[in-house]
């Protein structure tokens, strides 16, 4: 029996295998955790719809529009949640601080400038339009649902009662966007709580009604810088995180993950040659040949 | 070499009731698995799985996560013998690179019956998006899957005779298990890459930029434990000695390994400023206490010590602390650390638990089978003795 036999694996024999790939992702983890504040850039003329909640009675019109813009079957009575043949509801909230009564916040999809269920998506069936709406593309999907957790606002819905589901969310009425109309729920809303138009416009019409009636509104855009911002800008008379809204920083949700993947390339490369090099160095200094002897020991062992 | 003979009388029959009950277990299990899989591609996931929009990833997710990480076994071991050309390591590497074979197929199953268009499975070689993580882990678990296929087919086409194939193989040994390497640590990083995106639903002990370096680390500690247990029980089914040595130096590299894993845990826990949360003693406290302490904590000290590493009871119970702590933390990761705004909760239902039994089993009955008919034990003892 060789004394090569008997040796164990040693702990520098580890270190210095694992060591290589360590530093590579070192890098690659660190790095990516030291993403800057996102100066968030948005397309000049993209749009928005601005949400007064001041201005919301709950008639939930809104919602049957978009059930019809859809072809979905209509509502009976009130939607409490997103789901696959729901893309937008009125949520109901009592007994708010600062509110006289019941506050009514329609949710829908928000429309991230930096949409980090498209980041996300394994397929890219997700995909952020300059002009503002995040669509999606029903023959691509594949049905992973990692976009209903990258989505902070927990907008997209599986069909989970069909045989072959698929994502469903708000589509921003694209298809009438393109014909020059203005979303279903906007057209139809009889209150005005709901504007649609360019987002720039709409964030300086917010602030002009919160410089009017500072009673009314809490000094705060919802949508404005949220996780880089949004498309759907929210005023209200009570504080968000009263309503259901994330506390979200100003930093794109999918920054991180994105710088990570970015190193891929780099990453292989690193482990692909630092293992060669390791490999190269192990054989010749057992001065038995070059790497590729191995297999031909390998054979004649078998 | 001084080898421990659990078998002397190599002839003696092998006590057939024991593997007989045992296989028909497993092929009981694989076969309600396949049944309840199959009622679940034809209801769909609503009334096939307790899955719903608040938490659309289940118990499959988990043990997807759970055995990527278990079949690290493959990649490890191939770059100990072969990168590291620790040849004497081969009899662990066999069975070790099977595992990780048979462990991807059986999360290829695991991810069909996951997806809401399974007919649509091969939709990521056509369209592309190089920013998703899951991306990026369909392609190397592919290609991944294939060098573990490259790495095993030698043992079926010498069953055949098919000498210039083989030949062809183990010609190119090295190239693939790089590119094995590469392939791993790329999408067992991934797995982790793909967390970075859920801040707000990953409770902080678990969310971290480390995340990607965490989920590597985490690969080569279950994967050297699982080559450790699947070598101690193909030395059982092919009625060989194991080799304690061997067993014994793949424990340092747990230990190693284990530590890195720890310390740098640790050191982002204290970092975020999470301390107090680590010792909250609630439910996600206790949680991260288990996976950390129990399964990684634990096995690390244990396996410093000499005598431990040096007894075959030390040997399996390391490693198998090491594999429950992956296996917490990759259950955690999906599921128990995964907050709802809506506070909702979720419980696997029947056809959920019995296909991914069935599933586990089917792979556990395929390496058993092929262990014990496909390779002959002259092979990895012969590896030991003549090189």
């Amino acid at each position: 029996m060789s004394k090569k036999a008997e040796r164990q694996l040693s702990r520098r024999d580890f270190l210095r295998g694992v060591g290589a790939l360590t530093g590579a992702l070192t890098l690659e983890s660190v790095t990516g955790s030291r993403v800057e504040a996102s100066e968030t850039e948005v397309a000049p003329d993209a749009v928005g719809v601005l949400i007064d909640l001041t201005r919301c009675t709950g008639c939930r019109t809104c919602e049957a529009a978009c059930k019809a813009a859809h072809g979905f079957p209509p509502p009976d009575g009130g939607e409490t949640s997103l789901s696959a043949d729901t893309l937008t509801y009125v949520d109901v909230r009592e007994n708010v601080e600062g509110a006289d009564g019941p506050l009514h916040v329609k949710r829908q999809c928000m429309h991230c400038v930096h949409p980090a269920c498209a980041s996300a998506c394994t397929v890219g069936a997700l995909h952020k339009t300059p002009e503002g709406p995040v669509t999606y593309n029903a023959g691509k999907c594949i049905g992973c649902r990692y976009c209903q957790y990258a989505c902070p606002f927990g907008v997209p819905a599986f069909q989970w009662e069909e045989t072959l589901g698929l994502i469903a969310k708000c589509d921003f009425c694209i298809n009438r966007l393109e014909e020059g109309q203005q979303p279903a729920c906007v057209s139809d809303c009889p209150t005005g709580a709901l504007k649609f138009g360019k987002r720039r416009a709409l964030l300086r019409e917010a602030a002009a009604r919160m410089d009017t009636h500072p009673d009314r509104y809490l000094n705060h855009v919802y949508g404005e810088h949220e996780a880089g911002g949004t498309s759907m800008l929210y005023l209200s008379p009570a504080r968000f995180e009263d309503l259901g809204f994330p506390e979200l920083g100003s930093q794109p949700i999918p920054r991180r993950a994105e710088f990570v993947m970015k190193q891929t390339p780099m990453v292989a490369l690193t482990v692909a040659t630092a293992a060669s090099g390791l490999c190269w160095l192990r054989t010749r200094r057992e001065e038995s040949g070059a790497c590729v002897e191995a297999g031909k020991k390998e054979r004649t062992k078998r | 070499m001084s080898v421990t003979t659990r078998y002397p009388e190599r002839t003696r029959p092998a006590p057939i009731t024991v593997s007989q009950i045992g296989i028909a277990i497993l092929s009981l299990l694989t076969f309600t698995g396949v049944m309840a899989g199959i009622w679940r591609l034809i209801v769909g996931l609503g009334e096939g799985t307790a899955l719903s929009n608040a938490y659309p990833w289940g118990v499959w997710i988990g043990f997807d996560f759970t055995l990527i990480a278990f079949s690290g076994s493959a990649f490890t071991m191939a770059s100990v013998v072969y990168l590291l050309q620790r040849a004497e390591y081969r009899p662990v590497m066999v069975p070790a690179v099977l595992a990780g074979l048979l462990g991807y197929a059986a999360v290829l199953f695991f991810l069909f019956l996951d997806l809401g268009r399974w007919d649509r499975f091969h939709h990521f070689i056509l369209y592309w998006n190089v920013h998703s993580p899951l991306f990026e882990i369909c392609w190397c678990v592919l290609l991944y899957t294939t060098v573990l296929f490259l790495e095993n087919s030698p043992l079926v086409l010498e069953r055949f005779g098919l000498e210039k194939p083989v030949e062809l193989i183990h010609r190119y040994v090295i190239p693939i298990s790089v590119a094995g390497l590469t392939l791993s640590s790329l999408h067992q990083s991934t797995l982790g890459t793909l967390y970075l995106n859920m801040p707000h639903r990953l409770h902080p002990l678990w969310y971290s930029p480390l995340l990607s370096l965490l989920f590597f680390l985490s690969s080569v500690m279950a994967g050297l434990s699982l080559a450790m247990i699947a070598y101690v029980a193909a030395g059982r089914i092919w009625r060989e000695a194991v080799n304690s040595e061997l067993l014994g130096g793949l424990a340092r590299g747990v230990a190693g390994v284990t530590l890195l894993y720890v310390s740098l845990k640790l050191g982002d826990i204290v970092q975020a400023g999470e301390l107090s949360a680590l010792l909250a003693f609630d439910r996600m406290s206790w949680l991260m206490g288990a996976e950390l302490g129990l399964g990684a904590v634990l096995p690390a000290l244990l396996f410093l010590i000499p005598a431990v590493r040096r007894s075959r009871r030390g040997q399996v119970s390391g490693a198998i602390l090491v594999l429950f702590g992956v296996l917490m933390n990759r259950f955690n990761a999906t599921l128990f650390a995964q907050t709802t705004p809506s506070g909702e909760t979720y419980s696997p239902n029947s056809i959920e638990w019995l296909s991914a039994m069935g599933i586990v089993a089917g792979a556990v009955l395929a390496w058993y089978l092929a262990i014990r008919y496909l390779i002959e034990p002259e092979d990895a003892a012969h590896a030991v003795a003549h090189h």
